[in-house]
This record gives structure tokens, sequence and C-alpha cells, in this order.
């Protein structure tokens, strides 16, 4: 019995250190390039150039700026760039909708694919694959929602 | 001190802040999981949970991280999977499957103060984390 117990501590001591240095090795450049890109605005820049975003997503322009956010930087920030925007000019029910299929399928992109890919997931898994269905799913939905009004009408 | 220096020196603090905030969550999660794994009931769990699990084409013990999951975040996921020794295509099945649902407390919490339609929003993060996880679990044991 004591022998079991001394070798669950000796993994717990070596399995602390490793997670905070692999913690450390995550969160200090991800922290680095968020504070880069919040102080260069390199969302809003990248923001207007991406209309072919909107109508493949099948969102109103205004989604544009929450959605980059909550994709790249994660969802604590994009529900901040949500709460903000929403506070001026409500977005309507179904960019809502589309917003929130889009954000929960795929969200911290750079954060979670580093994290996952230090613990010894695929990258391209995490992030491509993540990408590909977030945006199928939210392309879907955004067409049947259409064919939804239409009908309607 | 210029912008640029001031910028880099902020990152690198937030990253100490966050990586000291996020240690008083992982820390225990890792410790009750290393613990749980070397009791009796675990043998117990994983069996149980063996059958649900294999849809995924994962070992039963995948069900400490995927259910820790929905209780922590991303950290308490690999805080949780660091207990044990999965294989990668494994690792990345946990990971498309939690990646998609988890916190759920805490986020459906925030989905609602933004005014989205929580309920729902979380019985499709439910429904899409189960059909990734089944394609990735076939497409990870085919890949790797």
């Amino acid at each position: 019995m004591d022998t079991t117990w001394s070798a669950i501590f000796t993994e717990m001591g070596w399995g602390m250190v490793t997670m905070v240095l692999n913690l450390l090795k995550v969160l200090i450049p991800l922290m680095v390039g968020i504070e880069l890109l919040l102080h260069y605005k390199v969302v809003e820049r990248i923001a207007p150039r991406l209309g072919w975003l909107c109508r493949l997503l099948g969102v109103g322009p205004k989604t544009i700026i929450p959605l980059l956010v909550g994709l790249l930087l994660g969802v604590t920030y994009g529900a901040g760039a949500i709460a903000e925007i929403n506070r001026r000019t409500p977005l309507s029910k179904r960019d809502m909708a589309l917003l929130g299929f889009f954000l929960f399928g795929c969200h911290g992109i750079i954060e979670t694919t580093y994290l996952f890919w230090v613990a010894g997931a695929s990258a391209l898994f995490v992030s491509v694959l993540r990408l590909l269905i977030a945006v199928l799913v939210t392309a879907a939905a955004a067409r049947f929602f259409r064919l939804a009004e239409t009908r309607k009408e | 001190m210029n912008a640029f220096t001031k910028v880099i020196v902020d990152g690198i603090l937030r990253g100490l802040k966050t990586a000291l905030m996020l240690l008083r969550v992982m820390i225990p999660v890792y410790l009750c999981v290393t613990v749980l794994k070397h009791t009796a009931f675990f043998g117990v769990l994983a069996g149980a949970a063996g059958p649900a699990m294999r849809i995924f084409g994962l070992p039963g013990d995948a069900v400490v991280p995927v259910v820790t999951g929905i209780f922590t975040d991303e950290y308490g996921i690999v805080a949780a999977m660091s207990g044990f020794a999965f294989d990668k295509a494994a690792i990345t099945t946990i990971a498309m499957i939690t990646l998609c649902f988890h916190s759920i407390p805490v986020e459906t919490l925030v989905t609602r103060q933004i005014g989205m339609p929580a309920w729902k929003m979380t019985v499709y993060r439910l429904a899409l984390a189960i059909a990734t996880g089944v394609f990735t679990g076939w497409l990870a044991g085919w890949c790797f």
C-alpha cells in the first residue's frame, strides 16, 4: 500500500511540473499574440475585406467583428464584442442564432489549437476540421432559414 | 519603454496571471483524476462508459476528460487528460468532442447574458459534439 501511494505521489509531482511548464509555454506566447492583435486592431482592419465570408455564412455585415473576435480570441472576448454591438445596434435574431452556431462549433481557434497540440492532439484536426464543420453547419443553417422564410411568404 | 515593448511585457504578464488563475482549477482537477484513476470505483466507471465511448472509437478511460470538460474549461480537460496515456487519435477525438461541449454551466449563463437562446444552444452543442466525435473518431482511426 505504501509503495502504491508513493508511486501515485511521484506521478502527481511530475505530472504537475509538466502541466505548469506546458501551460506557461502556451499562455505566454498566446497572450503576447492577443495583446499584439488588440493593439494593432488587426480584426477591425481585416473585417471590411470579408464580405465574401458574410455571404458564405449568410450573416449580416455587422456580425463579422464579433464572429472574428470569437473565432480568433475565444468566447469571452467574442461575448464582449457581441454585448458591445448589441448595445449600439442590436443584431437580428437570425444573425444571433447563426453567430451562436458558428462560435459554439469553433471558437478561440488560436488558443485551443495550440493548447491541444501541446497536449498531443492533431493540430490540423483541431483547427482546420473544426473550422470547416462550423462553416458548413452555419452556411447550411442560413440557407435553411432563408428557405423557411420564403416559404412563409 | 516604447509602445511595442509595453505590448510584449503586458502580454507576458497577462500570460503569467492567466496561468495562475487557471492552475487554481487545473491542479485540483489533475489531483482528483490521478487519485480516482487508482481506485476500484474507476474500473467500474470506465467499464460502464466503455460502450458509450466506443461509438467515438475511444477507450473507456476517455469518459473522465469528457465528463470533466462539461463542468470545467479547455484547461480542465487537458489537466484531466494528462492523467492518462492516450494516443494521438484518442486525444484528437476527445479534443473535438470537448471543444464543442465544455464549460456548460458558465457558458450557458454567458449565452443567456448576451441574449442568445441558451437552452437551444446547449442542445445544439451536445448534438454537434456527438456528431463531430463520431466523425473524428472514424477519421482519426483511419489517419493515425
